[in-house]
């Protein structure tokens, strides 16, 4: 946090090359700082990839690497969505993958041997030195004083709120996302300055590039045409905006187009209307203002503004004629849902479904974002001092992402980078003002300085009139002092705030688990890889693993095996189908499972280790999803008791009991204690005396801390009995043995 | 004699007549019933007369508790949804092709009935199966609709009545009516908006370009939506809940769940943060009088603080692993 | 260096032979080629001959000892070992000594036979000085033969016992007369359920034969075998250890001389011989008989000693770092205890990586020559265990320093190919000459064995790297200068 400070003494020096080598230094150190927070997962575990679709991402990246660009291009996986397949290369935002296979192959061009996965794993920490450094160029561009944009870049570097999305291991789109965010805006607005078309051109190249990377582009999509609408209608249209916004919109819908998932959306959704329509609009507004300074006549001009608004009404009615008539897509879902929130609740269970799709409650914006959550306002209200181009933008900015980050938890993304610039800016102005060396002389000392109603005036502020009279300056040292040991405290605790924020919540990858021995030495539950490396190994290798949706990317990643639904969601049915097979009885499973060739069966279990991300915590989901399809076969109803709970205990409701999913958690798992003890260490209840008894799948693989289970589904019987008669005839035969071997054992009685 | 015997069989038609008079189609006359108000009102023993069993139509009925001492807001909440359903339901088929009765049993005329199922919650729907005639069911137990899933819209009700339904009878849709009144209303009020925005403008052009103005609402925005207003709108939060020693708990515990009040004096709080900020950035230096300037550096520095410091203290209750404070609190 | 000289030839031999591509179905032999009609010239007869058959390791190891006298008119030296052919291509690290004085090494042998149609192959055995005739010698012959206990049953539960098969011939395979022989048996225990008996008449003391001592069993003697006399016994023994399989074991050594580093990197494909499973593994049964460990034919852990003085090792598979190893350095060498992610039972595959740092003055030396190195490293590391561990393959490669020349090694491994190539790596300009030894059915008695490898390396040489790199980022710098000071404006108007 030296940017500040260092950077006013630089007052005293002369020469701006001093300066500017100083300034490089710092955002060198910030950089790096930046990166260096981000490690923690790594030097707690290990450079690994983290939750779930990084491993996708992770898995997409070695494709490209291996086969070459065209062959990713057109990419159809038969292992996942089995039998369906997805044609990946045309259904994801490749913008990551090449670039970190574009890294990869300038370092073997150096014949650097390093890792893909290596790359993987660091890509989101370098990247976000790069976006310190963006935030910087946005914010020098936003105020006159050197300091904000420093501020601003050690803010971005270190906030939680964009921490969260870019440690090391978390490899996804995000992580190059954001950079390119903030980098897009900030050549936006130098495009808007400067009026260069030259500036629009790289705006459009780096949209384009975010388009490739991040389906979050809509954002940027949306805004710009806002931009230009309010500055239009605030009366500041001028030839800047017309050629910034002009080759923005073409150059950036052309570059847009060429990714494959996108296509030809731009023209024909819903979310892209806007900046067609504000395209149209700055036309027509362009040539009134030229017919307009040819003849200067007052009518006329009445009639063009007439003109200009009725085809603006005009143009806006087509569109909406055209959404209607379904010519052009109305919202998608997922983007519906930021409008209507309840939509997604009642339509899409799925997306519903998804933690980080939830509300924001205000803890969170704390727990992100800090001090700053107090500065950001300051700062926008600071934006309304000048009201230049670019602090419209500012504002636009902020109220539109703080609605989103309220209504998603996910889209504080989009919010931390402009609550870094405002508060910056709030901040820089405190700093500059005191810390300011020269002393104003007491010119107004004899106008009855001590009258109080002076004093209560100067005491309550009031509006943007505060910046009417007259700026002094600081009088005494002590305010001085006052302010400035207040400041380096509270930026002090910032950082510890951050460092402590980003260490305890955003450094685990959820696919390692870690955990503290009495003795408080660190104890690593591994289970995931445990198992999924058994798969890998032990199985051939085209054997489809049926799993909640959760973990397909992860299966695919690390066991290498075909799934069958996984966390690109975007087979509905398919999903419910898992579901029901999860959760319906085995004898409507079974034939479920045999139609998707299903041969392994996955579950998460948590019950031993009291690891509450269990399948059985998320089965109300998967009922759910199921009962949308299949509303008369599966009924959430059936999985509550009488009085509405769910329970997995002896009062568990038998649909419950007898549902596949039930079944394969707490298969055999009282046998590890003494006879009725076995308790369930997640939902704390002591589970039936009786373990529920499994015939058409067997035990395959159990993980050490029983974490993961899977089961292999049997192939018919050979004597073309069912299963269950099958195996009750095999137990009849075993009973001496088995209960010999392994004590206390209750089998079932026909 | 003979007469006798003519007036008996001029006579027994009409015996026969009186005797079928009351046991007709109890469907058909049900209907008639019904014709009126799209749906019975029943009470214990017509709900009986209407559910009992050989049945060859089907009956959806609605179990619910109007009156507002029972407190149920759901019932109320869905009671026009289900008139409506059940208007368009005669509305669409005219002919009675689908035979389909709906009914509505309230508890205050059928509380046997509700003893008798065991309902300790409203609003139930049941839907019985024909038991005899074609599309029977073998099982006489009612299908039953629970409103787990909280308030449900007509057309929702609509898709699960068409399930139990065999493929072949007609299912006619909900027909909203359109509200005329509301369409009159709302362009009325446009036009006038707009006549007046064209007359006033001299006057509306300099508040909607003044600044402040603009200012006071982003900010506002701004404040609202980071203290968590929309996760109110949305989950329908309580706005404040008393702790169980009688008096009012402000901050809910827990993370991520808060009050309706809780988050709008988190707002207040970062109202003033903010505005003490503001004021030490812009108006202090630009006080001439120093001190004037003294006085009032401390006391924005002093409310900063404390601010700060409540803050940090209210977010250690949200969240128990919290660490960091400032003095005082 | 005479076991050297022969390797040079064999790789001569090699050179010409046509399948030196290495696939791993067909193990690879450099043998010579001889006419189909060739039969060993009977010069000689094995006046006796004493065969052991230890079998307390995950593989059969055989020595036999033979006393054999030239029969014929003229010194002869070149002594024939048949073998079956399907039998050859699993025998590994044949090593012959001459009894009455070991100290002088073991003796030249290469492989010959006939073409792919012969059932029959040899090991060629050259005696040091040609044997006069009427003259005796005394030769120990040792060799282990890999993958050759079946589990019977194939198939048992978790906890059982597990039972391997071992079939071989009670006469010796031997190209000459045998006059008289005998062969001892050493089971692990005394377990033996079944075994073949063979019927007292062939035995020369007409007694019951097998012999039984505890748990040794001697089949035999036996008088005068003709020569390629064959008689097949198989014995079941009780083995409750898994039999751990390596079908390839990648091990490179890399010689740094400015990190003054070896950093060395082994990559196992490992798999377990042993029974399978009858039923999928259970957990539970797992976790109770993990209390009392009883043997099991599950392959729970790894122990891999490694020199003193090894630095940071790691334990790593296809996914990443394996979290559970342990790694205690002692005075006198350091242990590296690995446990796979999961029990390793019979017919389940685990592969993975281990790597550690060391000091490289402790296995480098200068010549005092000048500009040339030797290099002493162990041919062979690798997990140690009391069943044993087969290795099917080993490519191992030592990565020397970027300009290193004139590379030579020597060994008393059994070596079927060598070459040497370029590998490029860490910003190197020509690349570091690696060389690259393949062996086939090693064991893991041949742990202690050393590979010494001299190279020529040239002070300049050390100095490419910097200068190349110094030239690059100055390159870089020129170019963003140039490219800083383009003008990208249109017209007159100047960008700010």
């Amino acid at each position: 946090m030296a940017a500040p400070a260092s950077d006013t003494l630089l007052q005293q020096f002369t020469g701006r090359k001093t300066r500017g080598v100083l300034r490089f230094v710092i955002l060198g150190l910030i950089a790096g700082a930046a990166v260096s927070s981000r490690l923690f997962s790594v030097i707690r575990f290990e450079s690994i990839i983290h939750e779930f679709d990084p491993w996708f991402n992770f898995r997409a990246t070695k494709y490209l690497v291996q086969n070459g660009f065209y062959s990713f291009w057109d990419w159809f996986d038969d292992r996942t969505w089995h039998p369906l397949g997805r044609v990946t290369g045309g259904t994801l935002y490749p913008g990551l993958m090449v670039t970190s296979g574009v890294i990869y192959h300038a370092l073997r061009a150096l014949t650097l041997p390093v890792d893909i996965r290596n790359i993987c794993v660091l890509l989101a920490p370098g990247f976000s030195g790069l976006t310190a450094f963006a935030t910087y160029l946005l914010t020098s561009e936003m105020v006159a004083s050197p300091s904000a944009g420093l501020l601003a870049a050690a803010f971005m570097g270190i906030t939680p709120g964009y921490i969260s999305r870019s440690v090391a291991g978390s490899y996804d789109n995000e992580a190059i996302a954001i950079f390119l965010l903030v980098f897009t805006f900030f050549l936006w607005i130098k495009a808007v300055k400067n009026g260069s078309m030259f500036w629009g051109a790289l705006t459009a190249l780096f949209y384009g590039y975010m388009v490739s990377a991040w389906g979050g582009y809509v954002f940027i999509t949306n805004l710009l045409p806002l931009h230009a609408f309010v500055l239009i209608c605030m009366g500041r249209y001028s030839p800047r905006l017309y050629v910034s916004y002009t080759s923005w919109y073409a150059l950036g819908t052309l570059a847009s187009m060429q990714i494959p998932f996108v296509g030809f959306l731009p023209i024909r959704s819903s979310e892209h209307m806007s900046s067609l329509g504000v395209f149209g609009l700055i036309q027509i507004v362009g040539f009134v203002e030229y017919v307009r300074v040819q003849l200067p006549n007052k009518q006329f001009q009445t009639l063009l503004r007439a003109l200009v608004f009725v085809i603006f009404v005009v143009a806006f009615g087509g569109l909406v004629v055209l959404t209607v008539s379904g010519t052009i897509a109305p919202w998608s879902g997922r983007f519906y849902s930021l409008w209507d929130t309840a939509y997604a609740k009642i339509h899409i269970p799925i997306i519903a479904s998804v933690s980080e799709h939830q509300p924001t409650a205000w803890p969170a914006f704390f727990f992100d974002l800090s001090m700053m959550i107090w500065l950001f306002p300051a700062g926008v209200y600071m934006c309304f001092r000048s009201l230049t181009d670019e602090q419209v933008f500012i504002v636009i900015y902020s109220v539109l992402a703080s609605y989103f980050a309220g209504v998603m938890v996910r889209l504080m993304l989009t919010l931390t980078p402009i609550v870094c610039v405002a508060s910056a800016m709030a901040f820089s102005q405190i700093l500059d003002t005191y810390l300011d060396a020269k002393i104003p002389e007491q010119g107004a000392k004899e106008n009855g300085s001590s009258d109080p109603a002076k004093v209560a005036a100067a005491v309550l502020p009031d509006g943007l009139r505060s910046t009417r009279n007259p700026l002094v300056g600081i009088y005494s040292y002590a305010s001085r002092l006052t302010v400035i040991g207040a400041s380096t405290v509270y930026l002090m605790l910032f950082v510890l705030h951050c460092t402590w924020v980003t260490s305890n919540a955003y450094s685990s990858p959820s696919v390692v688990l870690a955990s503290r021995l009495p003795d408080g030495s660190q104890h690593i539950i591994d289970d995931y890889r445990e198992a999924y490396y058994w798969l890998r190994q032990n199985t051939p290798d085209n054997a489809k693993v049926m799993s909640w949706w959760d973990y397909g990317y992860q299966i695919g990643g690390m066991a290498d095996r075909p799934t069958l639904v996984d966390n690109n969601t975007w087979n509905n049915t398919h999903i419910a189908t898992v579901g029901k097979a999860m959760s319906s009885r085995e004898e409507v499973s079974y034939p479920i499972m045999r139609q998707h060739e299903v041969d392994y069966v996955l579950v998460v279990f948590g019950g031993l280790l009291g690891y509450s991300g269990d399948d059985i915590n998320k089965f109300l989901w998967m009922v759910r999803i199921a009962e949308g399809i299949w509303p008369e076969e599966v009924k959430e109803r059936n999985f509550f008791t009488q009085r509405g709970e769910y329970r997995v205990d002896e009062e568990a409701t038998p649909t419950m009991k007898n549902s596949l999913m039930y079944k394969m958690s707490y298969y055999n798992y009282n046998s590890l204690f003494p006879a009725g003890q076995a308790t369930d260490r997640v939902r704390g209840v002591r589970l039936p005396a009786e373990g529920p008894q499994l015939s058409t799948i067997e035990e395959a693989f159990t993980s050490e801390n029983w974490i993961i289970r899977i089961y292999k589904v049997k192939e018919p019987d050979n004597f073309g009995r069912d299963h269950q008669s099958a195996t009750a005839f095999d137990k009849g035969h075993k009973k001496k043995r088995a209960s010999k071997r392994k004590g206390p054992r209750v089998l079932r009685v026909e | 004699m003979r007469w006798l015997q003519l007036l008996t069989v001029s006579v027994l038609p009409l015996v026969a007549l009186a005797a079928k008079k009351p046991s007709g189609d109890r469907f058909s006359d049900f209907r008639s019933k019904s014709l009126s108000s799209g749906n019975l009102k029943l009470d214990d023993n017509v709900y009986t007369q209407l559910t009992k069993a050989p049945r060859d139509y089907s009956v959806v009925v609605l179990l619910t508790a109007l009156e507002t001492r029972f407190g149920c807001t759901l019932c109320r909440e869905f009671q026009p949804e289900w008139d409506l359903l059940s208007k368009s339901w005669q509305k669409g088929d005219k002919k009675a092709e689908s035979r389909l009765l709906f009914g509505t049993l309230d508890f205050v005329d059928g509380k046997s009935t509700f003893q008798s199922l065991m309902l300790q919650t409203a609003p139930v729907i049941l839907f019985f199966h024909p038991t005899v005639g074609p599309d029977a069911k073998v099982d006489a137990q009612p299908v039953r609709f629970d409103f787990t899933a909280g308030p449900q819209s007509a057309e929702q009700i609509h898709a699960w009545v068409a399930r139990q339904l065999p493929a072949s009878s007609p299912k006619p849709s909900v027909v909203r009516p359109i509200n005329y009144v509301k369409i009159i209303s709302v362009t009325t009020a446009v036009l006038g908006l707009i006549t007046f925005v064209t007359v006033a403008s001299p006057y509306i052009v300099p508040v909607l370009q003044n600044r402040n103005l603009w200012a006071a609402f982003s900010l506002i925005g701004v404040l609202l939506f980071t203290s968590g207003h929309m996760f109110n709108h949305i989950r329908k939060v309580p706005y404040v809940s008393g702790d169980g020693k009688g008096g009012i708990s402000y901050f809910a515990g827990g993370f991520s769940n808060q009050f309706g009040l809780e988050s709008q004096i988190v707002a207040a709080i970062y109202g003033v943060l903010s505005f003490a900020t503001i004021s030490l950035a812009l108006k202090v230096p630009r006080i001439a009088d120093a001190r004037a300037q003294q006085i009032a550096v401390f006391i924005w520095s002093g409310v900063l603080l404390c601010m700060y410091s409540f803050l940090l203290s209210v977010f250690r209750i949200k969240n128990g692993g919290y660490q960091f404070w400032l003095p005082p609190f | 260096m005479r076991s050297f000289s022969s390797l040079l030839s064999c790789i001569a031999v090699l050179s010409s032979f046509a399948a030196a591509e290495l696939n791993l179905s067909q193990p690879l032999l450099s043998k010579q080629v001889l006419a189909s009609t060739f039969k060993p010239p009977q010069v000689f007869k094995n006046v006796n001959l004493v065969r052991t058959t230890n079998l307390d390791k995950g593989f059969p190891r055989e020595t036999i000892n033979v006393i054999i006298e030239n029969v014929d008119a003229k010194p002869q030296s070149e002594y024939y070992l048949p073998f079956e052919s399907s039998l050859i291509s699993r025998v590994g690290g044949l090593e012959v000594k001459d009894k009455k004085s070991p100290e002088k090494g073991a003796l030249r042998v290469e492989v010959v036979g006939f073409d792919t149609a012969s059932s029959t192959e040899f090991y060629l055995i050259h005696l040091p000085t040609p044997l006069a005739p009427k003259e005796q010698q005394t030769l120990s012959i040792s060799y282990s033969v890999l993958s050759a206990l079946k589990p019977v049953p194939a198939q048992i539960s978790q906890a059982d016992k597990q039972y391997v098969q071992y079939t071989f011939s009670v006469y010796t395979p031997s190209a000459y007369l045998t006059e008289k022989q005998k062969t001892k048996v050493k089971f692990p225990s005394a377990d033996v359920p079944d075994y073949t008996t063979v019927s007292a008449e062939l035995n020369a003391e007409k007694k019951a034969d097998p012999q039984k001592q505890g748990s040794t069993f001697s089949y035999g003697p036996y008088d005068n075998v003709p020569a390629g006399a064959e008689e097949l016994v198989s014995v079941r023994y009780e083995f409750t250890k898994p039999i751990a399989h390596a079908s390839l074991l990648e091990r490179d050594i890399e010689v740094s001389h400015w990190g003054g580093n070896l950093a060395t990197e082994e990559r196992y494909w490992l798999s377990n011989l042993g029974a399978s499973l009858k039923n999928h593994f259970s957990r539970v049964e797992w976790q109770k008989q993990s209390y009392m460990n009883p043997p099991t034919t599950a392959l729970k852990a790894l122990n891999v000693p490694l020199a003193a003085g090894a630095l940071n090792p790691y334990f790593t598979d296809d996914i990443g770092n394996v979290s559970t190893s342990r790694f205690r350095t002692g005075k006198r060498e350091s242990n590296l205890e690995l446990k796979p992610r999961y029990p390793i039972f019979g017919g389940w595959k685990y592969s993975f990586r281990v790597g550690w740092d060391a000091d490289l003055n402790t296995y480098l030396r200068k010549l005092s020559t000048g500009e040339s190195y030797v290099l002493k490293v162990p041919f062979l590391e690798g997990p140690k265990s009391p069943e044993g561990i087969q290795y099917e393959r080993i490519h191992l490669r030592v990565i020397l320093p970027e300009g290193a020349t004139n590379v030579k090694y020597s060994t008393s491994v059994p070596i079927v190919d060598s070459h040497t190539d370029i590998h490029k790596t860490f910003m190197d300009t020509i690349g570091r000459s690696s060389l690259t030894l393949t062996a086939i059915n090693l064991v893991d008695d041949f742990r202690d064995r050393d590979l010494i490898v001299t190279y020529d390396y040239p002070w300049t040489a050390g100095f490419r790297k910097p200068i190349v790199i110094t030239l690059g980022a100055f390159v870089v710098f020129t170019a963003a200068w140039v490219v800083g000071n383009l003008d990208t404006s249109i017209g007159k108007k100047k960008v700010a």
